[in-house]
């Protein structure tokens, strides 16, 4: 029992539905095997046999990654939000389709990020209440200058949000989100090919840009 | 390690800290928000009854117009019918033990 609550250390889901889930697994632990993703299966299984609450613990394990993830795309606080908000509805009127068992975290990375780059396009077509690469600060809001604290940290960002299209998504995810190839693939829709592409011509840029903060020769 | 693989070690470690970090309100908010548009999803009876309900008046609409229609054709093709058999057939009348025919 005190495993399972450590468990959910960190996760910011209301008392009730965490209670209600460690109690419900303990009642059938037998059947459950024991892990990191224990919670995280039992809430979808409850959520796809009609239980909404459940799906409290899913958001608040979330969120702050999708958020990020949006923000990093579209580079403003308030579409974050409503895309963060999106994705996790999207996700929950989908559940059905999800595959039992697997984890829930690169499901609602792969909505909220095709959720941004639609977005992206749409702004791209009409042109309106764009910010455009070359001056991501124009319009940072409150929320969003707490994402880039420090000296170093705007070098990187202005560095990363340079790059042109593609590459500036796939650098940002890679780099700040810290996310592989195949799960970078898996989320954009793009070849692993293409994202190591995308990526290596990024990091050549990156590196002729930032190479007097970290030295090093250009290869 | 190559000096590219440091570079890029010590790039990741510093671009880290450009996650998007939500404050307790706006993650509190959004959450909310969420709930609220998952409270609003209708039941699969309410879903159901959605659906059912303007197909359940159509289907009853097009029966009804379906009886009329063929009530009124009915109607139509039976008073034709006894006309046609009367005009195409003789007529035959007794009058004192002879035999008269009529026809059209």
């Amino acid at each position: 029992m005190m495993g399972l609550a450590a468990m959910v250390e960190g996760a910011a889901a209301g008392p009730l539905v965490l209670d209600r889930l460690i109690d419900e697994m303990a009642s059938d632990a037998e059947q459950i095997e024991p892990g990191a993703d224990a919670l995280e299966r039992r809430a979808v299984s409850l959520v796809r046999n009609g239980d909404p609450s459940a799906y409290d613990y899913l958001v608040a394990r979330y969120m702050k990654r999708v958020l990020s993830i949006a923000w990093g795309i579209v580079r403003n606080a308030a579409d974050a939000e409503d895309l963060a908000q999106e994705a996790f509805v999207k996700a929950y009127e989908k559940i059905g389709s999800f595959r039992e068992g697997e984890p829930f975290g690169p499901w609602v990375y792969r909505i909220v990020t095709n959720l941004a780059l639609d977005l992206l396009k749409h702004r791209t077509k009409f042109r309106h209440e764009e910010i455009t690469p070359s001056e991501p600060g124009a319009r940072r809001d409150h929320a969003d200058l707490r994402a880039v604290s420090g000296e170093i940290g705007e070098r990187i960002d202005r560095a990363i949000e340079s790059l042109p299209g593609m590459q500036r998504i796939v650098a940002r995810l890679h780099l700040v989100e810290e996310f592989d190839h195949a799960a970078i693939a898996a989320m954009t829709g793009l070849a692993e090919g293409t994202v190591r592409s995308h990526l290596s011509l990024a990091k050549k840029k990156l590196r002729e840009q930032l190479s007097d903060l970290y030295g090093g020769s250009h290869d | 390690m190559t000096d590219s693989d440091k570079f890029f070690e010590r790039l990741q470690a510093d671009a880290r800290r450009l996650r998007f970090e939500p404050d307790e309100a706006t993650a509190t908010r959004i959450a909310a928000r969420i709930r609220e548009r998952i409270a609003e999803q209708p039941s699969a009876a309410v879903f159901l009854a959605r659906w059912f309900r303007p197909v359940a008046a159509s289907l009853s609409a097009l029966a009804l117009a379906a009886v009329l229609g063929i009530a009124w054709f009915e109607k139509g093709t039976g008073e034709a019918d006894v006309e046609a058999i009367a005009a195409g057939s003789e007529i035959e009348i007794a009058v004192a033990g002879d035999f008269y025919r009529v026809s059209n």
